[in-house]
């Protein structure tokens, strides 16, 4: 696979940052959660404490910055136009950010009006955002396995909206709505499409570009760049029959789709450490080490969901789904996206300084963007929240340190990466100055 | 016909190799010529080469290296 990079359609840099620094704010908005509601939050995942907080990272921590990075990848991989990109991101960032605080309230506060406020407000977001994005990756010159992956992915993400409004109007609007389908089916779908369909799909087909390109291994075996997507969707289709034929589909039937599903994105994770293990160059930056979290927990997710399936009596606590969401949500999916930030702000922050007309001699380079000890800082107290958290689903007692301690790892992530973004603008400013300073000087001789 | 200079940036993480090339390209004198070998088609580069007068032919190796040559007019 010969990867492109294409800078000439990248979108002004106010359009992924909107996105990036708003997204740890959210993460520890449900670290203050966990640590004020405490120990009950993590009793089980139906709890109203648990379903805010989850919401709130998915949708605006993770659905922030994958959406941010979205319309960045899209344009300078695929070559990609996306239409407007600065009045797509004026219009959908405002929007997620206001349907994510309305749904974690409607479970906090338990007021159905307030599903009904974020499904619409979801639906109007990520409907336009979903239509800007397949026209560009339909319309976009560009082949090869990633852009392929990333239009399975968007796809993903439409299912999950569609399911997650469903699911939205039913608390809503109570028995008013009827549906043939029932509410754990809907949910169990919602989930798979919303973690697997996008946001694992979405991991998958960057990682076919960046893990080569940035950390210098062997590219992913091509028969595999065809086998994990199709693969995965072929699990998610099969698993989604739960709403249309809930009689053919034993429980049985449902434990060996599941177990296929775990099996394959196993296979992506050890893959992904071994490419890592045949790495050209022995670096380990921050961005390296958040990957390999990233897949360790990948790795930890599916041998815990075996156990689960095999010792009926653990994986039926009410507290297993927590233990399988610590993994995922903040183990796999928020280290990925952080370690991606560390390497997608100093890159972006030189690229548009170049564009400014910066020179090696005016702007610092991508090293200087973010401090070394500032990333790697931040990244031991994401693992230590990452083990208090999987510690409390054990001690529940832990909940408050584990709240405080993943809010704290959120907010130094704000912190490193507003002070890229305070850099870029310092700098920008001082080679604006600096070109009107010549010009001017130029036209008095 | 001096030998022409060369950077290597397959083992190179991004964007090193275009900041070597663009301190190279900002020393060449006409005539000159560079050879970058990349791992990727640098599309970046190529948009630098055109908006600065600079020629240049990427030919893609059997081992997946992308080689181009740079020359000054």
């Amino acid at each position: 696979m010969q990867p492109t990079l294409s800078f000439e359609q990248a979108p002004p840099i106010s359009v992924p940052y909107r996105f990036f620094l708003t997204a740890p704010l959210f993460g520890a908005v449900a670290g203050l959660i966990l640590a004020v509601l405490g120990p009950d939050t993590l009793q089980s995942r139906w709890s109203s404490g648990a379903l805010a907080m989850t919401h709130l990272i998915v949708v605006d921590f993770m659905l922030q910055a994958m959406c941010g990075s979205l319309l960045q990848f899209v344009a300078v991989v695929a070559g990609a136009n996306i239409w407007r990109p600065r009045l797509v991101a004026h219009i959908v960032h405002p929007l997620i950010t206001a349907g994510a605080i309305f749904l974690a309230s409607a479970f906090l506060l338990e007021q159905p009006v307030l599903f009904l406020v974020a499904a619409a407000v979801f639906v109007s977001a990520l409907g336009f955002f979903l239509t800007v994005m397949a026209i560009a990756l339909v319309r976009t010159p560009a082949r090869g396995m990633s852009i392929h992956v990333l239009r399975v992915a968007v796809f993903g993400l439409l299912v999950t909206v569609a399911l997650g409004a469903t699911l939205a109007l039913t608390l809503g609007l109570g028995d008013h709505l009827q549906t043939d389908w029932s509410l754990i089916a809907l949910i169990n779908v919602h989930v798979a499409w919303g973690l697997g369909g996008w946001a694992l799909m979405l991991v998958i087909g960057v990682s076919y570009l960046v893990v080569p390109m940035f950390q210098l291994t062997p590219s992913y075996p091509v028969w595999l760049t065809r086998a994990l997507p199709a693969g995965l969707f072929l699990v998610l289709c099969l698993w989604s029959l739960q709403l249309f034929a809930p009689d053919a589909t034993s429980q049985k039937w449902q434990t060996g789709v599941g177990l296929a599903g775990v099996a394959i994105a196993a296979l992506y994770a050890v893959t992904t450490l071994w490419l890592q293990a045949k790495r050209r160059r022995r670096m380990s930056d921050p961005t390296f080490i958040y990957w390999r979290i990233a897949m360790l927990s990948l790795i930890a997710f599916a041998v815990s969901w075996v156990v689960f399936e095999a010792l009926p009596q653990l994986g039926g606590n009410l507290r297993a789904p927590i233990w399988l969401g610590v993994l995922v949500i903040p183990g796999l999916f928020l280290s990925v996206i952080t370690g991606m930030l560390y390497k997608i702000m100093p890159f972006l922050n030189w690229l548009h300084l170049q564009q400014q007309g910066g020179t090696p001699e005016t702007q610092p380079n991508m090293k200087q963007m973010i401090p070394e000890n500032a990333m790697r800082g931040q990244m031991r107290m994401h693992l230590a929240a990452l083990v208090l958290l999987l510690a409390a689903v054990l001690w529940p007692a832990l909940a408050i340190p584990a709240g405080l301690a993943f809010s704290a790892s959120c907010l130094w992530l704000e912190w490193n990466l507003v002070g890229a973004a305070r850099l870029y603008a310092r700098y920008r400013d001082r080679i604006r100055a600096g070109l009107i300073g010549c010009a001017g000087s130029a036209g008095e001789k | 016909m001096p030998e022409p200079r060369l950077i290597d940036g397959r083992d190179m993480e991004p964007p090193e190799p275009l900041e070597r090339a663009m301190a190279e390209l900002a020393a060449m004198a006409p005539g000159d010529e560079l050879v970058m070998l990349l791992r990727c088609e640098a599309l970046p580069l190529y948009s630098l080469l055109e908006r600065n007068g600079f020629g240049y032919t990427a030919t893609l190796r059997p081992d997946g290296t992308n080689e181009v040559r740079i020359k000054k007019a």
